[in-house]
């Protein structure tokens, strides 16, 4: 029994993965393959027999589901703004970071510790925060903009969903992009502020350009990110005030679990899936496109 | 050449016992069918005793986790009169619908679990047994037993009663001199009385989807008057009737509605219950919207002083539509495939039948009886409740009519127009569609 080297070594790199593989297929490919088929069933999540209805529910969405138009409005607005600020924050933050202060490490670790909280405790805190904690401050400050209904006003509860998100995930940005800055090397630098670049000219002209790999990664994770964006909302608003925040992911969660309509809810599912399928294939192009290389 | 031989090995290691893990479980499924097979012939030989019995264990995962406490008190004090009997009772805190389809679907239904009354019955029912010829079924009191029929069957039981209504500041009103407001001319006239005098007359809970379903289901009875609500209610499902044509719902609820938001909070929409509980144990504010019987323990912890009264909502002008809602809106279920259906049975009987268990309700869990002939506890919500009810009858608890899928819809349309997004045209044209489109679906 002798085996090629070659045949060996790729036989040990399927045996190694194939744990993990097969761990990965029972909670991920086999439900996502099992969803595909109930998206053609008419099944409340109880009954003990779904039935096949065809494309019945892909009909019943794409004649018009007015709750998911506006549940898809409110997650690319809030894709949008996540991505925006999160990014131009982290990056911000990360310029400082990288400049010889002298808290900079404990300061990176403050930025880095919303992140590794639960996001559902985030949610709660806040929650905390805006209601009572704004209450109290608002009785020592007196201060007009502590007494708004920050999460009880369906425009500024939008806001406040924001700027949860933000506060939780900007300290992962933070990190990615200093990884980056580390990496641009000092001798280009340096070779600008011989050529007279002022601060902003480098920044703009050199670094920027070769962060560029960082910026893709950063875009990349915070557009999946935000448009899968849950459980933050069902902490801190559940949907609320008036159904203002719902964000598709919560939208399918209801319809699925709430309103018993499992098999609408699946094709809801594949729809959303394949909308962040292009959406992330285009703007990942659209990046890559830009990056230099030295 | 040592060391990838070992590697190789350990990989197929894993990844047999990996297989094995899972082959162990599919192979485990197979007895457990035949063995709910077995268990249903069982019955018709061994009706009553299980104790002396072989050891069987029970499966019990309800919502209501409030009662925790109490129920694990209950299932000590059977398992020392039934030693072989072990009842593994879990429950949870949010999201019980969800978590039981999950179960339900991996085929382990629980041998008691819940659902909410009246409609969800039906929704539950190929999993649920009918204990309508069981002792239980014989003292359950028809308040409650009403919302647990499907058809001439039985298929629930609950672990409380239930009072709906208006808890309020007793002290407040005695100290300004007022009745409480039977029709809603006296409501606009208490609340200003009561706001001249520096108090707040209203906390709304607002924030709380079921808060609505609970202040809607008084003008509901109202609306449907000599009627069936259920009549009512159905005929809003099938897209028959318009709010419009029910001045109760179209005129008087918003016009409470509209009241509750004047003399309320200031942030009506961020107001949960805990705030409202608060609120009401301050001793500033006047009345409570949209609560009950499960709120007076927790008001009287934080102020035991508190002087509570009970009642029902001024609809309109009638003071006799004003009534308090009693019943019950969770239900406990026996599976129909359980493997241990006798025991399971057994031990709900006991449940409803045996003097312990009769007492609990009182004793322990602190709740209005679900069962005829029990005392009730002392509180005041519901003593003023059966005072209530025996002077002037008590409403329908329409709020089981519905499912929760349209009540959640219905509370987020209600939070549009309290926010002012919607007005009330689009607001009851919401709500009529929604009825059909969530209750519709259901059947």
């Amino acid at each position: 029994m002798k085996l090629g080297k070659q045949k060996k070594m790729a036989l040990e790199t399927f045996l190694y993965t194939l744990p993990a593989l097969l761990l990965v297929a029972l909670v991920i490919y086999i439900p996502f393959v099992l969803s595909g088929f109930y998206s053609f069933t008419k099944w409340n999540g109880i009954a003990k027999e779904p039935e096949l209805i065809g494309f019945g529910n892909f009909v019943k969405l794409f004649s018009g589901d007015k709750d998911f138009v506006q549940s898809l409005l409110f997650t690319g607005k809030y894709t949008l703004f996540f991505m925006i600020i999160a990014n131009v924050l982290a990056l911000e933050l990360a310029v400082i970071l990288t400049k010889k202060i002298k808290t900079a490490n404990l300061l990176r670790g403050f930025f880095f510790i919303p992140y590794i909280m639960s996001m559902t405790i985030v949610g709660f805190i806040w929650k905390f925060i805006f209601s009572q904690g704004f209450a109290k401050l608002y009785e020592m400050s007196q201060l007009e903009v502590l007494n708004l209904s920050w999460l009880g006003n369906p425009d500024l509860a939008f806001y406040s969903i924001v700027f949860v998100g933000v506060w939780q995930s900007v300290g992962f940005y933070i990190v990615l992009y200093i990884a980056g800055l580390q990496a641009v090397p000092q001798d280009v630098q340096e070779a600008a502020i011989v050529d007279g670049a002022n601060g902003v000219q480098k920044f703009f002209r050199v670094i920027l350009p070769l962060l560029a790999p960082s910026i893709t990664t950063c875009i990349f994770m915070s557009l999946t990110n935000s448009l899968k964006v849950f459980d933050i909302i069902l902490a801190l608003t559940k949907g609320g005030p008036g159904a203002s925040t719902y964000s598709v992911t919560l939208n399918i969660y209801r319809e699925a679990f709430q309103n018993n309509n499992y098999g609408y809810g699946a094709a809801k599912s594949l729809v959303f899936f394949l909308i962040i399928l292009v959406l992330t294939q285009l703007v990942l192009r659209g990046f890559k496109s830009r990056e230099v290389e030295l | 050449m040592k060391k990838k031989l070992l590697s190789i090995v350990l990989c197929i290691a894993m990844v047999s016992t990996m297989l094995i893990g899972c082959g162990s479980t599919a192979t485990e499924e197979a007895p457990a069918e035949d063995a709910a097979e077995v268990v249903e012939e069982a019955p018709a030989e061994e009706t009553t005793e299980t104790a002396d019995a072989e050891p069987v264990e029970i499966n019990m995962f309800i919502a209501s986790p409030e009662y925790a406490d109490a129920i694990n008190q209950l299932i000590a004090e059977y398992q020392t009169q039934f030693p072989n009997v072990t009842i593994n009772y879990e429950t949870t805190q949010n999201d019980y619908p969800t978590l039981l389809k999950a179960k339900l679907n991996a085929g382990e239904c629980p041998d008691i679990f819940s659902s909410t009354s009246g409609k969800e019955i039906q929704t539950y029912l190929e999993y649920s047994y009918n204990i309508g010829s069981e002792p239980i079924s014989e003292s359950m009191s028809d308040a409650v037993k009403a919302t647990m029929m499907s058809g001439e069957e039985v298929h629930g039981f609950a672990i409380k009663g239930n009072y709906f209504g208006v808890v309020y500041n007793k002290g407040i009103f005695e100290e300004l001199g007022i009745e409480y407001p039977q029709t809603m001319s006296d409501l606009e006239a208490a609340c200003e009385k009561i706001s001249a005098a520096g108090y707040t007359p209203f906390t709304t809970g607002f924030a709380e989807w079921w808060v609505y379903k609970h202040v809607f289901q008084h003008f509901l009875d109202a609306a449907a008057g000599e009627g069936d609500v259920s009549e009512l209610v159905s005929a809003f499902i099938n897209g028959e009737a318009k709010m419009k044509d029910y001045p109760e719902l179209y005129d008087d609820f918003f016009r409470f509605i509209d009241l509750t938001v004047k003399y309320g909070d200031a942030k009506p929409l961020e107001t949960d219950l805990a705030a409202e509980e608060a609120a009401l144990a301050s001793g500033k504010v006047a009345m409570v919207c949209g609560q009950g019987a499960w709120i007076e323990a927790d008001v009287l912890k934080i102020n035991p002083d508190l002087k509570i009264g009970f009642d029902g909502y001024p609809v309109n002008d009638n003071a006799d539509v004003c009534k308090v809602i009693s019943g019950s809106d969770q239900a406990l279920r026996v599976s129909k495939d359980s493997k241990v259906l006798t025991a399971t049975l057994d031990f709900v009987n006991w449940w409803y039948t045996s003097d312990y268990g009769k007492a609990w309700f009182k004793d322990t869990a602190g709740v209005i009886p679900p069962v005829k002939e029990a005392a009730a506890p002392d509180f005041e919500i519901i003593k003023q409740g059966d005072a209530h009810v025996a002077a002037e009858g008590a409403g329908a608890l329409a709020v089981t009519y519905s499912t929760d899928s349209f009540h959640q819809a219905f509370g987020e349309t209600m939070q549009s127009y309290v926010a002012g997004t919607i007005d009330k045209d689009e607001t009851c044209a919401q709500i009529e569609q929604k009825w059909v489109e969530l209750e519709g679906a259901a059947q």
